[in-house]
């Protein structure tokens, strides 16, 4: 064992594989310590988890490429809730430094009480060019008729505010542009154009155009309170960036730095599971084929023969459709499905060693047929059927992502091939997606070719006279 | 005798696969219930059809209710709809068989019927076009490329081959197909992204045709560069392995050309199983048809079984597995034939 740990390392291919196992290993281990195992049905497909994230937004470095021309997503919070007094006052700094303005702003407010009065929650920019512009006043929703004091709001559903698509806020921020600059913006006019008329001034001759106005921000949130004991719970003020994160998100604003991280142990654990289980099972049934003979082996090879022609991908998208996308399902139909080719291998294999010397001493020493079997034939094609186990494993991940391509993948899991897939079906690949469309498959590749480097590291183990020949 | 008893044999095997995938299809569509949600659909279609026609005779409405009723209880009784799903069983795999599958739910063949069996039809030549240029391209080029790389072993492209062969067993076709679209299609703005022709049509035989050839291109790329590495490598290795053979170093001591020895004595002998990995390598890629042909949006079958799958068609879906499994079982035969008449030593054992 440690002489095939050391031929391993010996060749450049098996050391590449080595690192690059160990890497998918370690994330793997990362990920299923970090994130929780459900993360698939209770956050990747909850779009409220992510709906204050940019939509299709590239990754936080693509803004080094892009000068100027990028926003970073900036998110402000409240820290705990905030009681006493009869008003709260929140204040967050922003600092505009390219020309872009904001992809959005929205507002969320959770967890209100209060004993009679509604509390007034409104929200100020104060520009960079000192003047002050109110967007949003908002009253929490009064008593409702029979309801007791204290009132509750928004406890479990925050209540969260798109300032750019609201009428109320481009109507303020019409006025006050006609109050301050003089320049009459009808509302309809600034859909879309929000916040660029909230980060800049007007662009003197062109009515409804803005320019950017950098410098520092500040947003203010007041909450007025009719009664001292009120209290608000979180305020929250997100400013959408054009970029987002390490791999950016997708078209539902999915951060798809979790989603591809969380294909790590998935990949791993669809590849090792099938190719371990059918490796064995191909390796018991030929053993038993080729040491038994006559009608076992018959019964066997006919079966394998037979078996191994079934076209795999047209079955698989059979099965899974009719039996429900789930991916236990597609792993134990790879099971089912890929053992007979090593059946057929090993068979002839053992045929070779029963005739052999190791075998006819073990029968004279009366040892039995399992004994022989399943201890000493086994432990001779130990080394093949291992390599064969490693060459298997990328079989069933790439079935798997081709599978989820189709829109057949289990959907409380998210794996690489259903982020291609939902990026393909909504047509980013036709739009220059890239960030979306190029880390899943590279993934896809890497994580197959580790199991083939190895593979090709542990030739020399499996066969004895390439050793010579490096 | 034994030609015949090989081909036998081997025809068996190849018939015992289609049984077994037909009656994998059967007993899962009526274990799940799904067959009877399929022959309801037929029954239903049919009785739309009847009922119009009793409308036009008898006018009572009460009446038309009783007629079309007692019409309904005919064709269930007809289809077994009342007996368990495992006494269907033979019906259901004749119509598998025949394609008579009723109706698709949404997708309509290009002449707008319905009919599963036409739908299916329509799309079939564009598969076997796709595939099999492919594939005659990918077996040329290797030829070529293999033969001389096996005087070559050891060099750079040698060892460069080899790695390719490597990289293309990870590399899934779909997702190559996808890089090429992006930068060829919509970057460079050389081809166009997927489809069959261009909208609108150019009209006149030879135009089409050609825009037809033009919007091949990309998709025949694809499955060309994604097996072109392991075949040039599987080439190479069985070129090889027969130069070593010691009739090869025998025709080179007689003083043959080395062309005529390549050509007569080593090509001659490595021709079945090269054979044997082009038919394999076609069978193979039936299945990866699915993913490329959905990738380019080429309307074949694999385009079709994604369509099904989108619309939920089962009909549609379980005639396709049956296609497909058809079509990869005559692959394989066809082999069979043709590995006996290329390979003498099959003949005489």
């Amino acid at each position: 064992m440690r002489d095939a740990w050391r031929v391993l390392l010996d060749t450049g291919s098996g050391r590449v594989g080595v690192a690059f196992l160990a890497i998918l290993v370690l994330v793997s281990l990362f990920v299923v310590v970090r994130l929780p195992l459900d993360f698939g049905s209770t956050r990747w497909n909850n779009p409220a988890v992510w709906a204050d994230n940019p939509k299709s937004a590239p990754p936080a470095w693509w803004a080094w490429f892009r000068p100027g021309k990028t926003v970073p997503h900036a998110v402000f919070q409240s820290s705990g809730p905030a009681s006493g007094g009869l008003e709260q006052t929140y204040a967050f700094s922003y600092a505009l430094k390219g020309d872009t303005p904001p992809s959005f702003m929205a507002f969320s407010l959770s967890d209100v009480r209060f004993s009679d009065r509604p509390p007034v929650v409104s929200m100020e920019v104060r520009r960079a060019d000192g003047k002050s512009v109110v967007l949003l006043r908002q009253v929490v929703r009064g008593p409702r008729p029979g309801e007791q004091p204290p009132y509750v709001r928004y406890q479990d559903t925050p209540l969260r505010l798109n300032l750019s698509g609201e009428n109320d806020v481009l109507a303020n921020v019409g006025g006050w542009f006609q109050d301050e600059f003089g320049v009459n913006v009808a509302p309809d006019e600034l859909q879309g154009k929000l916040e660029a008329a909230v980060f800049g001034v007007p662009t003197p001759g062109q009515p409804g155009e803005f320019q950017p106005l950098r410098g520092d921000y500040q947003f203010v949130v007041r909450a007025a309170m009719g009664n001292p004991s009120d209290s608000v719970g979180n305020v929250k003020v997100v400013m959408g960036g054009t970029v987002y994160g390490v791999m950016g998100t997708d078209a539902l604003g999915r951060d798809l730095a979790l989603g591809l991280l969380f294909g790590f142990p998935v990949a791993l654990v669809i590849g090792l599971s099938t190719s371990l289980l059918s490796t064995t099972l191909g390796t018991f049934l030929g053993i038993l084929s080729g040491y038994m003979g006559g009608k076992t082996d018959i019964a066997i090879q006919r079966f394998s023969d037979i078996w191994s022609n079934i076209p795999l991908l047209p079955i698989l998208v059979f099965l899974i459709f009719v039996l429900g996308q789930k991916l236990w399902l597609v792993v134990l139909m790879m099971i089912l499905f890929g053992w007979p080719g090593l059946a057929i291998v090993v068979r002839s294999m053992v045929l070779q060693m029963r005739s052999g010397q190791l075998v006819e001493a073990t029968q004279a020493l009366g040892a039995s047929r399992m004994r022989i079997m399943f201890r000493h034939i086994l432990f001779q094609i130990a080394p093949f059927v291992f390599a064969q186990m490693i060459f298997f494993t990328p079989a069933a991940i790439l079935a798997e992502a081709g599978l989820s391509f189709l829109g057949l993948g289990d959907p409380s899991i998210p794996t690489w091939g259903q982020i291609l897939e939902s990026g393909f079906r909504t047509g980013a690949v036709y739009v220059g997606y890239w960030w979306w469309v190029l880390p899943p498959g590279l993934l896809i590749v890497a994580t197959a070719m580790t199991f083939v480097l190895l593979t090709l590291g542990l030739e020399p183990v499996v066969n004895p006279r390439l050793r010579s020949m490096r | 005798m034994s030609l015949a008893f090989t081909l036998a044999v081997r025809g068996l095997t190849l018939l015992g696969v289609l049984v077994l995938v037909l009656l994998l299809v059967v007993v899962v569509l009526g274990a799940t219930g799904f067959s009877d949600r399929m022959l309801t659909a037929i029954v239903n279609e049919e009785l739309r059809g009847i009922r119009e026609g009793m409308a036009r005779t008898i006018h009572d409405p009460d009446q038309l209710e009783a007629a079309v009723k007692a019409r309904r209880q005919e064709l269930v009784d007809f289809y077994g709809l009342n007996k368990p799903w495992y006494t269907r069983l033979p019906d259901m795999v004749k119509r598998v068989v025949t394609l008579d599958l009723g109706e698709a739910r949404n997708l309509r063949s290009f002449k707008g019927s319905p009919k599963v069996a036409s739908l299916i039809m329509e799309r079939l030549p564009y598969t076997v076009l796709l595939l099999t240029t492919a594939t005659l391209i990918t077996t040329v080029i290797g030829l070529v490329v293999g033969v001389k790389l096996a005087t070559q072993v050891g060099t750079f492209l040698d060892r460069g081959v080899s790695y390719l062969s490597a990289v293309s067993y990870a590399l899934p076709a779909w997702w190559a197909g996808i890089l090429l679209i992006v930068l060829l299609a919509f970057d460079l703005h050389l081809l166009p992204a997927g489809g069959l022709h261009s909208t609108p049509p150019p009209q006149g035989g030879l135009l089409r045709f050609l825009d037809l050839l033009y919007h091949a291109i990309l998709p025949i790329t694809t499955l060309v560069l994604v097996s072109l590495g392991a075949w040039i490598y599987t080439v190479r290795t069985m070129v090889l392995n027969t130069a070593q053979e010691f009739f090869v170093t025998v025709a080179r001591a007689k003083g043959l050309p080395e062309s005529r020895v390549m050509r007569r004595y080593i090509l001659r002998v490595a021709a079945p199983p090269i054979l044997t990995n082009v038919v394999l390598g076609l069978a193979a890629s039936l299945g990866g048809a699915i993913l490329t042909e959905t990738v380019f949006n080429w309307p074949g079958m694999g385009r079709l079984y994604y369509e099904a799958i989108m619309t939920a068609d089962e009909s549609v879906i379980v005639a396709l597995t049956f296609m497909f499994t058809l079509l990869y079982v005559a692959a394989r035969f066809l082999l069979e034939v043709l590995y006996v008449v290329l390979d003498p030593r099959i003949r005489y054992t």
